[in-house]
């Protein structure tokens, strides 16, 4: 199993397009840094209206940890994207390219196959959330210093202060783990079911999409239905910028996202057990 | 003769109030003038901040202020976080400027005190503040609660403790509290998360709240010539 | 020497489309076998049930006398194969790529051995090259070495020829005939051209439209007494008579206005021929066919015999 996961990821880190979620991710962090840097007063200004009317806040209100939740908060959606390049690619690909043929004809049972798949995905995805974290947290900081970090929510105005902040950002990126392994589970999914990759990608992509919108519908009908999408909490992450910090519903949102992680899964190995490979 | 009788006895009463009023009067500028000795001062507080929208840790910092209304909490590298500046978080701000017309209500016991409380009316119509009552502890010469009415910023008041530092009527703790309004970001911009309370049951929420700030002051520095310039600082 | 590959009435139908029914077949230790059918016969999906690719509707099949159901790892790890096009990982080198199916396939593979397949196959000196830049035939090579490179006893080969040019067809002729008689592989060999397996097999099977057609060795089922002789004469020559008073008249299989079909060992051609001329008969062409072959193209199409050519 250890062999066939080191051939797995080498297969994922030998290939260029593996680099160009990390580029991504750097290139959309730098462009918020950049935009925070030149208009980030005026954005402040905007987003504390609300509180200003009545207090008077100063200091470094802008500081490394306010932007690397701005970031954090308009990254994360997308990174379902990134993480889809490769999980939705990890069976699909292989059988577009015509390796997985090949791949199976040797002396591995496909649960194995798909197990080495999900892991290394998960690698991936871990990777990711890590280069995130240190070009988000480390480049904000070193941008725009440090401070108390305030977290505006649509019906509170929270603060934090600054010596309170890492540990939160630790469990928040440890929750953003968990979150794009379900969607890497669900790509995974998607992925036995094609032949070529681009169809779990922009499967995986639409499903996200509309399921967020239905999580952020304010209708009877989707209230009853919402605690049961993936994508209600999967910005659970945000719940560790609360005060005080909601743990019983982050707890329940993390063994929703483990539940179906391991649903889809165990679906992958049950439908690809039984496929037959015609690629 | 009932009749100058009676005539007598309003013009008694009226006399005696006039008399207790000016003795009132005289309670309130001296007490103003007292409050007026402190041009300036850099204390060690701790404050606290309960507003329901808010959720804000207590801080720690050094609060400046200056004579009339500069106030600044410096806080080592964090945030500070005020009161916009016409509530203000000392008592001299509470109380109205220039002429004002004193209104004796007469003792009151609280808490076991007896005090003295007035009602301060500014003859200036433009003034921000509408009507102050101070509860005043005549032995001591200090106000230990304020209520004042303003013509923008509702009704805040505050309540003072008073202990080391009574001979420059500052206080040691400072309660206030103050009408506030309600906040609300549109939703979609943060996209929240754990909206465990149905909309429903938020909204029946009323519109204006009370806000407490409570500060503990652990030390003063007095009158020691702050600049402006350090209420300027970014 | 017992059987390698045993199948019964193996069956599998897609949607509504039968691709294979009801086929057995047997494969001995040291064979070359022949599968051969016509393009959708049933072939693939045939070799890709025997590697456990594609899970049959019914039938079994046995690998070294055992069900592959039941031994499917370790009988896999006997078998090498290469499935239509070789495809690899064209952003990793030969080298990575066959480094990489060795270690799935036995992790104790070493770098020796690794060259020692390149060398078989003829990769050496190129193997460091990304596979996107090989030749279709360096694929195939590459494909045949990673099949190798575990020592299997079996080598499932399915149209190994498919787009090589004519050199690279014979050279991977070379190699099987060569992987068979000095590495005593038994090889399982597809194609839809008879003479491809004509020239390498020892044993055959002709499938078609998912049914066996005809099994047997391909000396006996290519018996040269069962060659049709095919020869247009003059339309004018009125020869039948003097053909039944002959010792050709048992082998004439077929007279037509201006053509003549014997079935017969192709040797005694010339004798014919000189006798037809003897007759004052005007022989315009004469053609050999065997009657397998004659009997493969009437169910396939036109373009068989243009590969023919070839």
């Amino acid at each position: 199993m250890i062999q066939l996961l080191r051939i797995e990821l080498y297969k994922i880190f030998r290939r260029p397009r593996t680099y160009i979620s990390f580029g991504i991710v750097t290139a959309i962090t730098f462009v918020i840094q950049l935009a925070m840097l030149t208009d980030g007063k005026g954005f402040v200004n905007f987003a504390l209206s609300g509180v200003n009317e009545q207090f008077d806040i100063q200091g470094n209100i802008l500081n490394g940890y306010l932007i690397t939740y701005i970031i954090l908060q308009s990254l994360l959606i997308h990174i379902p994207l990134l993480v889809a390049l490769v999980a939705g690619d990890a069976l699909a690909g292989e059988a577009n390219l015509g390796t997985l043929r090949l791949l199976l004809t040797k002396p591995i049972s496909r649960p194995k196959i798909v197990m080495a798949k999900f892991l290394s995905s998960f690698i991936y995805t871990v990777l990711l959330i890590v280069w995130l974290a240190v070009v988000a947290l480390f480049f904000s900081l070193l941008l725009f210093g440090k401070g108390d970090m305030i977290n505006l929510k649509s019906d509170s105005f929270i603060m934090i202060l600054q010596k309170d902040v890492m540990w939160r950002y630790g469990l928040a990126f440890a929750f953003a783990v968990l979150a794009m392994t379900t969607i890497a589970s669900m790509s995974l999914l998607l992925s036995a079911f094609a032949d070529n990759s681009i169809g779990p990608i922009i499967s995986t992509m639409g499903i996200v999409v509309v399921l967020t919108i239905l999580s952020n519908l304010e209708l009877p009908l989707f209230t009853i239905i919402k605690p049961y999408l993936f994508t209600t909490h999967m910005i659970g992450w945000k719940g560790f910028f609360d005060d005080p910090v909601p743990y019983a519903a982050i707890g329940k949102s993390a063994v929703v996202l483990v539940l179906y992680t391991v649903g889809f899964l165990l679906l992958t190995v049950f439908y690809f057990n039984k496929k037959d490979i015609k690629s | 003769m009932r009749k100058y009788l009676s005539l007598l006895v309003v013009l008694l009463t009226l006399v005696s109030y006039k008399v207790r009023a000016d003795d009132a009067t005289k309670l309130f500028y001296t007490l103003r003038t007292k409050i007026a000795t402190v041009k300036d001062y850099r204390a060690d507080v701790k404050m606290k901040i309960d507003v329901s929208f808010m959720r804000i840790p207590q801080l720690k910092g050094t609060l400046l202020f200056k004579a009339p209304d500069k106030m600044r909490l410096e806080r080592n590298g964090g945030l500070s976080m005020l009161p916009k500046k016409n509530i203000n978080l000392t008592i001299s701000n509470l109380i109205p400027v220039g002429n004002v017309t004193v209104i004796d209500i007469g003792n009151v016991t609280v808490k076991g005190k007896k005090l003295r409380l007035v009602k301060v009316i500014p003859e200036d119509d433009m003034n921000n503040i509408v009507l102050t009552k101070l509860w005043i502890d005549e032995a001591n010469l200090v106000a230990v609660r304020a209520e004042t009415t303003t013509r923008n910023d509702g009704t805040v008041i505050m309540d003072l403790d008073f202990n080391k530092y009574m001979s420059y009527g500052l206080p040691d703790k400072v309660t206030i509290y103050m009408d506030v309004k309600d906040y609300k970001l549109p939703k979609g911009v943060t996209m929240d998360y754990n909206n465990e309370v149905p909309t429903a049951a938020k909204d029946a929420k009323p519109k204006a709240q009370k806000g407490t700030i409570e500060i503990n002051y652990l030390s003063y520095a007095i009158n020691t010539g702050l600049t402006d310039e350090q209420f300027n600082k970014k | 020497m017992g059987s390698i590959i045993e199948t019964r009435n193996l069956s599998k139908s897609f949607k509504h489309f039968k691709a294979v029914t009801d086929l057995s077949f047997t494969i001995n230790h040291g064979d070359i076998y022949g599968f051969l059918g016509q393009n959708g016969a049933g072939k693939s999906t045939t070799m890709r049930m025997l590697l456990g690719l594609i899970f049959p509707d019914s039938g079994s099949i046995y690998i070294d006398g055992e069900e592959f159901n039941n031994g499917r790892r370790h009988l896999l790890s006997k078998i090498g194969a290469i499935i239509e096009r070789p495809d690899m990982y064209g952003y990793l080198s030969g080298w990575d790529n066959l480094k990489m199916f060795a270690a799935l396939s036995d992790s104790s593979i070493k770098a020796a051995r690794l060259h020692e397949v390149l060398e078989i196959v003829g990769l050496k000196g190129r193997e460091q090259d990304k596979v996107k830049a090989y030749s279709q035939g360096m694929k195939q090579r590459l494909g045949i070495a990673i099949a190798l490179v575990h020592k299997p006893d079996l080598l499932i080969l399915d149209e190994p020829t498919n787009g090589l040019d004519p050199q690279g067809i014979a050279e991977m002729r070379a190699l099987i005939l060569s992987l068979s008689r000095d590495h005593g592989k038994t090889i399982l060999i597809s194609s839809h051209l008879l003479y491809e397996i004509e020239q390498v097999a020892t044993s055959m099977i002709i499938i078609h439209k998912g049914r066996k057609v005809v099994e047997g060795k391909v000396n006996s089922l290519l018996n040269p007494d069962e060659t049709f002789i095919e020869i247009d004469i003059l339309p004018d020559d009125v020869i039948q008579h003097k053909i039944e008073g002959s010792e050709w008249k048992s082998m004439l299989s077929t007279a037509k206005h201006g053509s003549l079909t014997f079935k017969m060992n192709p040797e005694r051609t010339p004798q014919l021929n000189s006798w037809l001329v003897g007759q004052g008969i005007g022989v315009t062409e004469i053609r050999s066919k065997h009657s397998l072959e004659a009997y493969f193209l009437s169910l396939t199409d036109d373009t068989v015999i243009t590969n023919r050519a070839i």
